[in-house]
């Protein structure tokens, strides 16, 4: 079981900071891209992506899969997919363990599934059918949740996990998904962390979210918060030197905020890797 | 329950724009600090506010025109009449402009439809498939006699629109946040097309709008000159119909010629 090689830190590659990345060209490790985003035409997303990838290594992140819904595969969009990769040739793709809607309807929300065997079994071969068409191993992301269902019969993370091995899949571990969903849910977040197979983890994300009160939501307005850098920490402590990558989608700040949050999170690797050394010696 | 009837119900209770009473609420578990419609309500209330980004990000100067009370409820009834079967969200604002024509409250509004049909255009030229401009010396290689038989395709982002003719200057006033002009209802022409990575517009006359609109359906430059069409109107002939071509390809809208066999 091979972990693609790690790529460092990375940000999203997102049109508000296109200019800003092609004309100073950042210390940034590599982009990751919204697939939706590029699977148009041609016109400016296709020449940008072209001329970031010239420098930057690329990985595909998409919201559209469906992976968990009841609906048969959309193998019309697996092709497009397939061919987008064909032309960015990207480290990996990724889409996430949640479904967008069932009857031929997308409601482009990652919405919620309940954990049970059905669904593992469900889950589990269609990302089998997904890899076996895409010829490569797909990186599964856990989704953030606002509700839980009482059908439900084992939790987040040993459902994540087993999926894992049964389709022998990558995951995209999303931290600040699991602390959201873990304030949501009321679960302990670093039970989540420490359930999942190190093997199985080629990325994570971490993002900021939203607070209001009573639920936290997944919207990528806002820095990271102190609780996801420490959840991130005992994460990169786990699972040692993967790929990781800052999400921001919405209240946009200067590039070199996200350059400065990015700059924390190699300090914490760097930490981290001298106390692994120094206890090694 | 089965995962297909769980997620039936969930959709239906999130289309159904209402988080109370919702079926799927029998499944959905209170959590320690919120109550289970709450929860719910999340991914309902997420559903309409996405949908409606997509609208106003698209619609921008549609929005200007209408005002935003008037829009968000444009935007409702869009929704509600038009859950998205599009995979990639990219798509879902397509149909507005139809829908504008179709509804009994907005079909008698032309100048909303144009504006909306004007910036669905614009929005469609800016990802569209890319071409090759081919540059005008390429005719050279063209002998005179094989002129009449000449045919051209163009840009992919290329759209001839028929608008009123204030539509132009209502949407470079909405986009500059300026006052809005007063409304023009004579009937007007526009080019929609992508150069430099960048949507861009403008205003045809009647007869290059006709010669624009034959060329791009396939007619050989000779042929668009016998249109009867063509030939009433005013200023047509070929010289004129030259010095559009030549425009054209200025303008990097066309990306191949050849010449068509008598019997095309």
């Amino acid at each position: 079981m091979t972990r693609p090689a790690p790529l460092g830190h990375g940000l999203g590659l997102r049109p508000i900071y296109y200019d800003q990345i092609l004309s100073t060209r950042p210390a940034v490790d590599w982009f990751e891209i919204i697939s939706e985003n590029y699977m148009t035409g041609g016109g400016r997303p296709a020449a940008m992506l072209e001329r970031v990838r010239a420098d930057y290594p690329i990985v595909m992140h998409g919201v559209a899969m469906s992976l968990a819904s009841t609906d048969p595969l959309d193998f019309d969009y697996l092709r497009e997919l397939k061919a987008l990769a064909e032309r960015v040739e990207p480290a990996w793709i990724s889409d996430h363990l949640a479904w967008t809607g069932v009857h031929g309807v997308t409601l482009h929300d990652l919405l919620p599934i309940p954990y049970t065997q059905e669904a593992l079994a469900h889950v589990a071969e269609r990302v089998m059918r997904v890899q076996d068409f895409l010829g490569r191993r797909l990186v599964v992301e856990n989704a953030s949740t606002y509700v839980a269902f009482r059908e439900s019969e084992m939790s987040e993370w040993a459902f994540v996990d087993e999926l894992a091995r049964r389709a022998d899949c990558l995951l995209l571990l999303d931290v600040n998904n699991v602390f959201v969903s873990s304030f949501n849910h009321g679960f302990d977040p670093n039970e989540f962390v420490d359930a999942i197979d190190p093997e199985r983890v080629a990325q994570f994300h971490i993002a900021g979210h939203t607070d209001n009160g009573t639920h936290r939501i997944d919207t990528h307005d806002q820095p990271v918060c102190d609780d996801v850098w420490a959840l991130y920490e005992r994460a990169r402590r786990r699972f040692g030197a993967v790929s990781t990558m800052i999400e921001r989608d919405d209240n946009f700040p200067p590039f070199d905020e996200l350059l400065a949050e990015l700059g924390h999170m190699r300090e914490i690797a760097v930490r981290i890797d001298a106390e692994s050394a120094r206890s090694a010696a | 329950m089965k995962l297909a009837e769980l997620q039936a119900m969930f959709q239906t209770g999130v289309l159904a724009g209402a988080e109370d009473g919702a079926r799927v609420l029998e499944s959905v578990k209170n959590s320690g600090q919120a109550d289970r419609t709450t929860l719910f309500g999340v991914y309902v209330n997420a559903y309409r506010a996405r949908l409606a980004e997509f609208l106003a990000a698209d619609f921008p100067a549609l929005r200007a025109l209408v005002g935003e009370e008037a829009f968000d409820a444009l935007a409702d009834a869009y929704i509600a009449a038009q859950p998205s079967r599009e995979r990639n969200a990219r798509w879902y604002t397509t149909r507005l402009p139809d829908f504008l024509r179709e509804s009994a409250q907005w079909r008698d509004n032309v100048r909303a439809i144009d504006l909306a049909s004007f910036e669905r255009a614009l929005t469609d030229a800016f990802d569209a498939p890319d071409a090759e401009p081919l540059a005008i010396d390429a005719l050279g290689a063209f002998a005179p006699e094989q002129w009449p038989r000449l045919a051209f395709a163009f840009h992919p982002s290329l759209v001839l629109l028929e608008l009123e003719a204030g539509t132009i200057a209502t949407h470079e006033a909405a986009m500059e946040q300026q006052e809005l002009p007063p409304r023009d209802e004579g009937r007007g022409h526009a080019a929609v097309w992508r150069a430099d990575l960048d949507s861009v517009h403008c205003a045809l006359e009647a007869d290059e709008f006709l010669a624009l609109s034959l060329a791009m359906e396939g007619h050989a430059f000779g042929d668009i000159c016998q249109m009867a069409a063509f030939r009433d109107l005013e200023d047509a002939s070929p010289e004129r119909l030259a010095q559009m071509l030549t425009g054209w390809f200025q303008e990097g809208l066309v990306v191949g010629a050849e010449v068509r066999e008598e019997n095309d």
